[in-house]
């Protein structure tokens, strides 16, 4: 901004101001009346974007994974970056024309609109309505008919651009703006006619945008791809969204999502607490949402910001969700001066959420593709990002981590290239000087397009501010599809398996990978983890189990290899272990018996050796009495003692439901195991292997949790007690209103408000106490600090008890991080009173206390000079040991 | 007695161990006469013996409501118990004492005390009538207000149309108060209440043990439902499990498997009408060592429920929310306690599209006095438009027999209650009445310092020992008896057969403010 001079920046304005007061014929008649939203819920959304376009199909998985976050009532679609052929028109008129696409709710309506609407105004290359199944009580969940959809290649006529923008006084815009305002006028002045006027509703647009498609239908959002065929459709970058519309009966999807903007459509989780503010901004500038719905508002906002007042993406993100407090105090003053000022300019557009968006977008003039997830500042709404780089990439964002996964083994089905876990998982963090709560993910195309779409295309990530997210480009994935051979010499393996099934241990193999892997090839790996399973799934299934186990849950050099490849190669290598294992009704005597959905009326009691009951969850339904939870119950009332649930896909209430007192119950969870994980646990030991969702721990009272991986939003909230071990990091709001004593290590960080209103008393009179380590593994499976241990500007809020003890040797963390709390040093008691947590840290990560915590710089510290702690203000005042810690060694 | 509340093992001590007790012997409907606690009760009217009284007891034998007695064996007459005079209607008839005395030694005056007393919409007035009801489990005598308070606005402009006589076919006998609450026809129990009306939540901290008792009891015996509140179950609850419900509100204080296990109805607390946008709050002072050693906090810190849910931002969530509890017990019903926003319909109907057996609408004039006057009197609609607008809704939108519907905040008395029936709820949840047949005069201070002088909404040693647990009990059970023979006699007198036969039956009412009233 500072580069441009001041007549620029008149021009700029003018330019806006004449863009907004062409609209003014949209201004209603006499006062403006505000209507109120439409009542509407959360939803689920998720969305990919990828470097070679893929089929509708894989939005099929993922949206199904969402399907508890809908009710069936509006679903969509959308595809952006198609491939010409597809669509059976030529990549030329892809490129250069508006794909206009209405739906006719009324199909009477088509002739009508054409005739008004589309004719007089565009030169049209193809048209015509789209193919559907022809009986849609075919597809299964739909129980109403979607609407026809006509879809129309136009560019507008040469002589009718003229005359709109002589008319409009829009003659200072450059082509391709006065175009776009010439198609958005014209799309709203089609959907008064014939949508938002009162009356009857016949049709509306659901997109108008260049390569980029909408379609919307009363029911889930699979059900669209499925209705109008959309299977083999490809496009680079698909997004969907499950809407749960609280009305009752819905008969038309106009307030389903996505909603176009120009070239973008988006996808919305969540409400905004001001809808009428922002609809009072909006008609400040004559803009009136016709839909009724906060989505809309949305897009409107991004519409108004993006091509009418021309903001780079950057400032759009920061009139969306503002950087406050702490985080804005972070920034370079030139830029909290720009910020200020568009703070101050839309704060009354500024949705106020709890929202997350999810944008398709086609930028026209480059050809490049974009998929944008934007969540709020105060990250109330679900969250997962997740990237896989390689031959192709894939960067995707979904509501739930297992929609993410579905997506990527519904994409691995068809082309080998994808892997069914992604490289890299990650939050964003809303408003933050961080990553400013927003990632972009740009397919652009690369070298020279021999033909259109035809050409290649490489993907960029980049955080709200451009700075890139990298993963190592050294690392190469597996190529799981050609055949592995038999290494060269293989004795030693052997003889150390064979030694681990005599000696019944599992940590001779782990140990021995954990050191080679580096080294290793994936030739080898994969013949080593045959072997394994061969030699030990029916000889010794529980140390073939824990050995792989261990190996997935930790963090080692992995050389060239790709984590990712490496999880995939001993996971299925797992697989095929828990699968050797017999079903209730067939013969074995092992420790073992598995049971899947269709076999699950075939559950008893254990018998003889039986211990370990291996629940696969694939067929389970997320939740209600078909739930593997459910039947987790039921096994544990029978007696099992040892539960393992695998194949989740994100069914939920794990570990909990099981009572009062159930001391020596264990459940494991591999693969996306839902939300509430653990809730309500009073004496079991809960183990996620991986990473686990959102809402674990509700009210807890006892027991042990471990998770090989982050927790999402709302970890432990209202827990009473129990011990929580957490690898990596926690989402928003971990520990919030907790009391009793609760005592619980998260060795990354938590986004933010960590422990708000914790009333757990003094930790050295047993109460509780979260320890936070701030550290993390990098790519090459070493374990190194964040650049902060702890990002957000809530600390201990408003705490009245407990106390954080979090690694700080470089005093990062400062008093604007707090609300009602103070700083302290680490007393002796202090350190006596963490390090048994710590020791159990060691043993379960192998996050070594002197190796990996006390070391800074090369240099074994005091704990003292490591460890800072924080209290309330209340308790500080009472405090008395303030004995230091010079003398005391972990 | 020895009920202290501090008592650490009793407080997670299990089920058998009180069973032995005498206060949970079994309690039946029998009304008993209970006296208020003190000796003086505050009455409208203050009946004076002047000093020229000869003793000759011509008042015992005249008066009717046992203004005036002489214990047996006794020479001297005892000070009027005023409270029970009926004031000067008595004089237009034979058996008034004033008239009678000889000696005209007895004089009537207003008791000016009494005015000072309740509030608008708990107006004097109608506390007594409904301590009358609590001493005597009878409808109240003649000349007692039981209908309507001096609000100017809510249920006290809306009138019942009675019809000129009721149906003959009608029997008052037959006439049924149940509710059923599990409309939903799935798998989980079809409970029944025997009247339409269940108590609210209110927290151990909040309320004393003694209260809490009293009313779980009575719910027993009277085949309804009570209401943990925000605080946890408290352990001397437990024999009462099947007439509790657990309220999980957004603090999740005292929230454990085994409290929403054994609870007949979950009921969440997203909103509380008396202070929508706000959570449940309990001040430090009131936060005693054995409040604090329930809700696992720190004693003396003030206790503040965040609001909303942390973890329910949205429908899906509220929907996963509820699966996690129907998980955690798959016997249990679901209610859902919303305040009333304008879009009070489309919370009823998310609600019920996520899960929920009963919606349980709350408005905004219930509430102790620990809910800020800001909130209570600002935001969101009157409850008597948020009954008929999600009612209305819910018949439009083909649900509303699949849902139960109750309505709080502010039912006073049985006329109340057939108010909100004929708006459209099927029934009611009712808390302050509760608590005033208790002996609360509206004081208004329940929040503050260690509590209630009158020994009800505290935990504080000294205070919460002035009710016990039987005198509680039996207080309320009269109540109840009398408020199930006032409401049958207005559904005699509308000709409606039963409680579920007047919902949503608006044709039975009319409003002071635009109709004026005819005929009936």
């Amino acid at each position: 901004m500072k580069s441009r001079n001041a007549s620029d920046m008149k021009l700029a304005l003018d330019r806006a101001q004449t863009i907004l007061r062409s609209r003014a014929e949209f201004r209603p008649q006499g006062e403006w009346l505000r209507k109120p939203m439409e009542a509407e819920g959360g939803c689920g959304v998720t969305g990919f974007a990828c470097t070679i376009p893929v089929g509708g199909k894989h939005i099929y998985e993922p949206s199904i994974q969402m399907r508890n976050r809908g009710n069936g009532k509006g679903g969509g679609i959308a595809a952006c970056g198609l491939v010409a052929e597809d669509l059976g028109v030529t990549p030329q008129i892809l490129k250069e024309d508006y794909i206009l696409q209405i739906a006719l709710l009324d199909p009477e309506a088509r002739g009508e609109v054409e005739r008004k609407y589309i004719e007089p105004f565009f030169d049209i290359d193809q048209g015509g309505i789209i193919p559907t199944v022809a009986d849609y009580r075919d597809v299964p969940l739909l129980e109403v008919r979607p609407p026809d959809v006509a879809r129309y290649f136009v560019r507008p006529k040469a002589r009718q651009l003229e005359f709109f923008a002589a008319e409009k006084g829009l003659s200072g815009l450059s082509q391709l703006d006065l175009e776009e305002e010439f198609v958005v006028q014209n799309s709203l002045r089609l959907n008064t006619d014939f949508y938002a006027s009162l009356g009857e509703k016949r049709a509306f647009v659901m997109s108008h945008a260049k390569n980029l498609i909408i379609l919307k239908i009363v029911g889930y959002a699979e059900a669209a791809v499925q209705y109008y065929q959309l299977s083999d459709t490809r496009a680079h970058v698909w997004i969907a969204h499950q809407r749960f519309p609280t009305k009752g009966r819905v008969w038309h999807p106009g307030g389903a999502h996505p909603f176009i903007g120009m070239n973008e459509a988006l996808v919305h989780n969540g409400d905004f607490a001001n809808y009428h503010s922002v609809c009072e901004y909006l008609a400040q500038r004559n803009i009136f949402p016709q839909f009724l719905t906060d989505t809309e508002a949305a897009i409107l906002l991004f519409d108004l910001w993006n091509r009418v007042y021309k903001y780079p993406l950057e400032y759009i993100i920061e009139a969306l969700a503002p950087t406050t407090e702490f985080d804005f105090d972070q920034l370079a003053a030139d830029k909290q001066q720009i910020y200020r000022q568009i703070q101050a300019m839309h704060m009354h557009g500024s949705p106020d959420g709890p929202w997350f968006f999810i944008i398709a977008r086609s930028l026209v003039e480059k050809g490049e593709f974009q998929l944008i997830g934007i969540t709020d500042t105060a990250m109330l709404r679900p969250q997962v990002f997740a990237l896989q780089e390689g031959e192709v990439s894939i960067g995707l964002i979904c509501s739930e981590k297992q929609a993410i996964d579905a997506t990527l083994e519904s994409l691995v089905s068809e082309d080998k290239r994808f892997t069914p876990i992604a490289d890299k998982y990650w939050n964003a963090r809303g408003g933050s000087h961080t990553d400013g709560g927003s990632f972009i993910f740009t397919v652009s195309p690369t070298g020279i397009a021999t033909n259109g779409d035809a050409g290649k295309y490489a993907m960029t990530i980049v955080d709200k501010f451009g700075n890139p997210v990298q993963i190592s480009k050294e690392q190469v994935h597996c190529d799981l599809s050609s055949p592995f051979n038999l290494p060269a010499d293989g004795r030693k393996e052997a003889a150390l398996i064979e030694q681990s099934v005599q000696e019944r241990e599992p940590r001779l193999l782990y140990d021995h990978l954990k050191k080679e892997m580096a080294g290793l090839d994936y030739n080898r790996l994969r013949w080593f983890s045959g072997q394994i399973v061969e030699q030990m799934k029916l000889k010794a299934p529980g140390v073939g189990i824990e050995a792989l186990t261990l190996l997935l849950d930790h963090h080692y050099p992995v050389g060239r290899k790709k984590r990712s490849s490496i999880l995939t190669i001993l996971r299925s290598a797992l697989e095929e272990i828990f699968t050797a294992q017999p079903l209730f009704d067939e013969s074995g005597d092992g420790t073992y018996r598995r049971i899947t959905w269709e076999s699950r009326d075939r559950l008893r009691t254990p018998a003889g050796a039986e211990k370990t009951l291996l629940i696969n969850a694939c067929g389970f339904s997320p939740e209600g009495a078909d739930c593997d939870a459910t039947l987790a119950v039921k096994a544990y009332q029978m007696g099992w003692k040892h539960l393992v649930h695998y194949n989740s896909r994100g069914t939920r209430f794990h570990a909990a439901g099981f009572g009062p007192k159930t001391d020596g119950l264990r459940v494991d969870c591999y693969d996306n195991a839902g939300d509430y994980l653990a809730s309500g646990m009073d004496g079991l030991e809960a183990y996620m292997h991986g990473n686990a969702q959102d809402q674990l721990g509700q009210i807890t009272k006892r027991g042990k949790m471990v998770i090989y991986g982050d927790v999402g939003q709302t970890f432990l909230y209202g827990a009473k007690g129990g011990e929580c071990y957490v690898m990596g990091n926690a989402a928003g709001r971990p520990m919030i209103n907790a009391v009793g004593r609760p005592r619980v290590i998260i060795n990354g960080t938590a986004l933010d408000f960590l422990a708000e209103s914790f009333m757990a008393g003094n930790p050295h009179e047993g109460g509780g106490f979260a320890i936070v380590n701030g550290m993390r593994y990098n790519e090459e499976g070493n374990l190194i600090p964040l650049d902060s241990p702890y990002p957000g500007s809530n600390l201990l809020s408003l705490a009245s008890g407990g106390a954080i003890f979090v690694r700080d040797p470089f005093k990062k963390l400062v008093d604007e991080q707090l609300n009602g709390g103070v700083y302290r040093r680490l007393t002796k008691s202090d350190w006596k009173l963490i390090l048994p947590y710590l020791r159990e840290n060691e043993r379960l990560f192998d996050i070594r206390i002197e190796r990996d915590l006390l070391t800074v710089d090369n240099v074994v510290r005091l704990p003292g000079e490591v460890y800072r702690k924080v209290i309330p203000t209340k308790d500080a005042e009472l405090e008395t040991d303030m004995e230091g810690l010079d003398e005391c060694y972990a | 007695m020895s009920t202290t509340t501090n008592n650490k093992s009793e407080l997670s001590a299990t089920a058998d161990e009180f069973l032995d007790k005498p206060e949970y012997a079994q309690v039946t409907r029998d009304v008993r006469p209970t006296v208020p606690r003190y000796r003086n009760e505050l009455g409208k009217y203050r009946v004076h013996r002047a000093s020229t009284c000869k003793q000759c007891g011509r008042c015992v034998e005249v008066c009717g409501y046992g203004v005036h007695t002489r214990p047996t064996g006794y020479k001297l007459l005892i000070r009027p118990f005023d409270y029970r005079c009926i004031g000067p209607d008595c004089e237009k008839s034979d058996t008034c004492c004033l008239k009678t005395c000889p000696e005209n030694a007895l004089s009537l005056t207003i008791n000016p005390a009494f005015e000072t007393i309740g509030d608008f919409r708990w107006t004097p007035e109608l506390i007594a009538s409904t301590w009358r009801m609590a001493e005597t489990g009878h409808a109240p005598g003649p000349g007692q207000e039981c209908e309507f308070g001096a609000s100017g606005g809510g249920f006290d402009r809306i009138c019942l149309k009675f019809p000129d006589s009721p149906p003959a076919t009608l029997r008052p006998e037959e006439i049924s108060t149940e509710v059923l609450l599990n409309r939903r026809n799935d798998s989980r129990q079809r409970l029944k209440i025997d009247v339409p009306w269940y108590g609210g939540g209110m927290s151990f901290g909040s309320t004393s043990i003694n209260t809490i008792l009293s009313r779980a009891r009575t719910a027993r015996a009277w085949n309804t439902l009570t209401c943990t509140g925000e605080g946890g179950y408290v352990d001397r609850l437990i024999p009462y499990a099947d007439h509790v419900i657990t309220q999980v509100a957004t603090g999740l204080f005292g929230i454990r498997e085994e409290t929403i296990q054994r609870a007949p109805v979950v009921e969440f607390k997203y909103a509380q009408g008396a202070k929508p946008g706000l959570g449940g709050h309990l001040l430090g002072d009131k936060n005693t060592p054995p409040v604090a050693a329930m809700r696992e906090a720190v004693v003396g810190v003030p206790l503040f429920s965040p609001f909303p849910f942390h973890s329910v931002y949205s429908i899906e969530d509220h929907k996963k929310h509820i699966d996690w509890i129907a998980h955690v017990n798959p016997r249990a019903l679901i209610s859902a306690k919303v305040s009333t926003p304008a879009d009070v319909d489309m919370v009823a109907v998310g609600s019920y599209y996520a899960g929920v057996h009963i919606v349980h609408l709350d408005g905004s004039y219930g509430g102790t006095g620990a809910a800020p006057n800001i909130a209570k009197k600002n935001i969101a609609m009157p409850i008597e438009y948020g009954i008929s607008r999600v009612h209305r809704f819910l018949v439009a939108e083909g649900i509303r027999d699949a849902v139960t519907v109750i309505a709080s905040g502010g039912l006073r008395s049985p006329y109340d209650i057939a108010k909100a029936i004929a708006l459209g709820a099927d029934g009611v949840v009712i808390g302050t009445a509760e608590v005033v047949a208790l002996g609360c005069i509206r004081c208004s201070n329940c929040e503050s310092g260690c509590g209630c002088p009158r020994g009800i909404t505290t935990t504080a040693a000294g205070y919460c020992d002035r009710i016990s647990i039987d005198w509680g009990t039996q207080r309320l059970i009269n109540l109840y008896s009398a408020w199930r023979e006032v409401l049958v006699d207005i559904l005699y007198r509308l000709g409606v057969e039963s409680v579920a036969a007047l919902r949503g039956r608006t044709d039975l009412l009319y409003h002071l403010d635009y109709e004026p009233e005819d005929g009936a």
